[in-house]
């Protein structure tokens, strides 16, 4: 019996107290000591269960995503700790970040996209020693990884991989009006698809939007670039409408000719969001598009019979060579954690290679290489339509090229100026020298708040 | 008993001194039980103040701030009201507001008439097509919108398949969304589908509460359907109507979801409106001082149209 129990209990016998006085003064022991004890269990609770929020990316590549949780939970059981496991999507990724960090509540760490390290930069801790430990182990980071994550000297994010995809040609169509496959844009999938489609039959030769979205986004980007302009010149100063302006307007007209002269684009293109070029292709609707390899997962995992008569190959070029923007996805540890080295742990446990071959292997290309080392693994050979996908990173720059990776260039992509810029054009009625002239000043008015460095 | 002089003189110190405590002056204005009414408003005070008056307040000095993701905000008073007056992208979404919003509550007040007076007349299975029509209102907007964007969707919708392959109207689809003449009309379409049943009800509701005396009476006066429409049905309905139009004239403002899941306000800025604006500048450029001035800036006109139409609606039932 607890002492001070048995105390009251003598003084109730001895008539020192009153029987009332008893009671009221046991039930303030007792009730103390339970509550005390029910602390203590939650203490000693905590202290044996870490919980460690985790939020992870959830791609289209649905076996990926199973994979990647699964590994996770490998790891909780392994370390004996509790995750918390939250998934963020294409369409609410940026939502999530900004509300738990301006709510000073952000998981412990995240996975992220090539956005993420410099937007999020205040909120997240320097990674540098796990990204040069891990990188290093894997022949380093790829040339485009390198200029996205390294942000002058530091790290905020750990390079995990980046979405493989390209030019996917329906083969069968191709080869019954003996057209070979495309190397530039114009002339030859302008070309290519005039012979192949039929739009009678609703058959369109090429489907890319520039609608907001970032299908948009890498299309309208990737022909600037193969135009020879940029939205940003050497030195990371805005471009549009100065320093590349001849190669800009070509461009420009390029992209809404294929919807307004050569009708190569199905009606509705300019409505389309991420989803659209992917859903017609699979109907049979498009010879031609560009796309992340979710859609040739797509097409394999539900046995879709054009994955059989579809050849991905490297994204077309234009008159400056042919280019294609990639950009890494990372895992991000926030500052708030307090449990770094668990957090790191667990990067280190995911991005082991046996884990990533895992991985890679049920995501059907779509875990493209970030590091050197993975690049050349024999996986990528394992399927012809692997090579285009693997080709186009090898080869891929970053946003704000030919200048440097700058929060500013981030910031132009995530406001679709680029394309809004066309969509002025092919839906506004502006001439493209008015679209090149009012896109420009945005990206000047971003610039200045910005500025030119991630 | 015959009051003294000095129990006078004791009451008239006592009364300046609980006038000199204001008790008097308080108790005379608020009433003898003010403190008791005091501590019953007290958690509703206190529940209007934490949540409406202090998150208010705080956004109008977000909106005065120059605030990004993660770092402390930087007060910059009104530029970013200036500099979104000037920004030609903001304006765009103003005049677009205004058009998706009259255009929508215009039409809706149309439709919401007419099935109103249809519902009224004599017609079989009334019940059942007053719960038909309701069903647009009674789903969920973002089910709505995620159909319509395949009814509309160009190449596998169903609109164009009906138009083209199965009534034979049209040689070739039309890109619903993805067109200057036709994206705003597609957006308001669904704002409208969605809405019109509202304005139905409640015009039904007001209309049952005629006195049918009243239409005889007109009849009998020898008043056409129309002049009993004007002069019996209107009048009888009038504040319903405004009320109506006044909530659906909020509701429709700050309407996002069916413009963000159908074209987020695309295709080059063409249904861009002001909540879809506020979202992408808060989460597109995560610029989150400018986003809440965006939020705020149409706060005064809109509290215009709401204190006219308020003031009419008063002045309607004085009458």
């Amino acid at each position: 019996m607890d002492s001070r129990l048995k105390d009251l209990a003598e003084k109730l016998d001895a008539g020192l107290i009153a029987r009332r006085e008893f009671l009221r003064k046991a039930a303030v022991v007792t009730g103390g000591t339970a509550v005390g004890l029910k602390a203590l269990e939650g203490m000693a609770g905590a202290q044996s269960q870490t919980k460690l929020r985790v939020w992870l990316f959830k791609s289209f590549v649905t076996a990926g995503n199973d994979i990647l949780a699964k590994q996770v939970e490998g790891w909780a059981a392994e370390r004996k700790v509790q995750v918390e496991m939250d998934w963020a999507t294409f369409g609410d990724r940026e939502q999530k970040f900004v509300a738990a960090i301006e709510a000073g509540n952000p998981p412990d760490m995240a996975e992220m996209n090539y956005q993420g390290p410099t937007r999020y930069k205040p909120a997240l801790r320097d990674v540098s020693k796990l990204a040069k430990d891990i990188a290093g182990a894997r022949g380093g980071l790829l040339p485009y990884a390198e200029r996205i994550l390294n942000n002058n000297g530091q790290y905020f994010g750990v390079g995990r991989l980046a979405f493989g995809g390209g030019f996917f040609v329906r083969k069968d169509l191709l080869d019954a009006k003996g057209v070979k496959l495309p190397k530039v844009y114009d002339p030859d999938v302008v070309e290519m698809a005039k012979k192949t489609q039929d739009p009678s039959k609703d058959l369109w030769g090429f489907g890319q939007t520039l609608n907001r979205s970032d299908d948009g986004n890498g299309f309208m980007q990737n022909i600037l670039w193969n135009y020879g302009g940029s939205a940003w010149d050497k030195d990371g100063k805005p471009a549009l409408n100065t320093t590349f302006q001849k190669q800009n307007l070509e461009a420009i007209k390029f992209a809404v000719d294929t919807i307004q002269k050569h009708k190569i684009q199905p009606p509705g293109v300019m409505g389309w969001t991420d989803v659209h070029n992917n859903e017609a292709y699979m109907a049979g609707k498009l010879v031609s598009t560009n796309n992340g390899a979710s859609l040739y997962y797509a097409m394999v995992a539900k046995k879709n019979p054009l994955a059989e008569k579809t050849q991905v190959i490297l994204t077309p070029g234009g008159p400056a060579g042919s280019f294609v923007g990639s950009t890494p996805y990372n895992w991000g540890i926030f500052q708030k954690t307090k449990h770094v080295e668990l957090c790191e742990d667990l990067v280190r446990w995911v991005e082991d290679e046996k884990r990533f071959d895992e991985y890679t292997k049920a995501s059907i290309g779509q875990a493209g290489a970030v590091y050197k080392a993975r690049a050349d693994k024999p996986y990528w050979k394992t399927d012809p339509n692997f090579e285009g996908m693997l080709q186009n990173l090898l080869r891929g720059v970053w946003v704000g090229y030919p200048g440097p990776f700058s929060a500013a260039a981030v910031e132009v992509q995530a406001q679709y100026i680029l394309c809004d810029m066309a969509g002025r054009v092919v839906v506004g009625g502006l001439s493209a020298e008015a679209a090149l002239k009012e896109a420009h000043a945005r990206v000047e008015e971003i610039y200045k708040i910005r500025g030119g460095k991630a | 008993m015959p009051t003294t002089a000095a129990q006078l003189s004791g009451k008239s110190a006592a009364l300046e001194q609980q006038v000199r405590t204001g008790r008097v002056g308080l108790k005379r204005w608020l009433g003898p039980d003010y403190r008791l009414g005091f501590l019953f408003v007290l958690p509703i005070v206190v529940l209007v103040l934490a949540l409406v008056a202090y998150p208010f307040g705080y956004a109008v000095y977000l909106s005065m701030t120059r605030k990004y993701v993660g770092l402390p905000p930087v007060f910059v008073g009104f530029e970013n009201y200036v500099k979104l007056t000037f920004d030609g992208f903001f304006q765009r979404a103003v005049v677009n507001s205004f058009v998706f919003t009259f255009g929508s509550v215009g039409i809706k007040l149309l439709l919401g008439m007419g099935m109103a007076l249809v519902l009224t007349s004599q017609i079989r299975f009334r019940s059942f097509w007053t719960g038909v029509l309701l069903i647009p209102w009674v789903a969920p907007t973002v089910v709505s919108a995620l159909n319509f964007l395949w009814i509309y969707d160009g190449s596998l919708g169903v609109l164009n398949y009906l138009l083209v392959k199965v009534f034979r109207i049209l040689p070739q689809g039309v890109g619903w969304l993805s067109e200057a003449g036709t994206a705003m009309a597609s957006v308001i379409a669904v704002n409208v589908w969605r809405g019109f049943p509202f304005f139905g009800i409640s015009f039904l509701a007001g209309m049952k509460g005629i006195p049918g005396e009243l239409y005889e009476a007109a009849a009998v006066d020898g008043a056409t359907v129309v002049q009993r429409f004007r002069h019996v049905t209107m009048p009888g309905i009038r504040n319903i109507v405004i009320i109506v139009m006044l909530l659906s004239t909020i509701w429709t403002f700050n309407d996002f979801a069916i413009v963000y899941i159908l074209t987020k306000g695309g295709p080059g800025g063409t249904t861009m409106v002001l909540p879809v604006f506020t979202y992408e500048m808060a989460f597109g450029a995560q610029r989150l001082g400018e986003a809440i001035a965006a939020a705020l800036y149409m706060l005064p006109p809109l509290a215009f149209v709401i204190i006219v139409l308020a003031r009419h609606m008063r002045r309607g039932r004085a009458k």
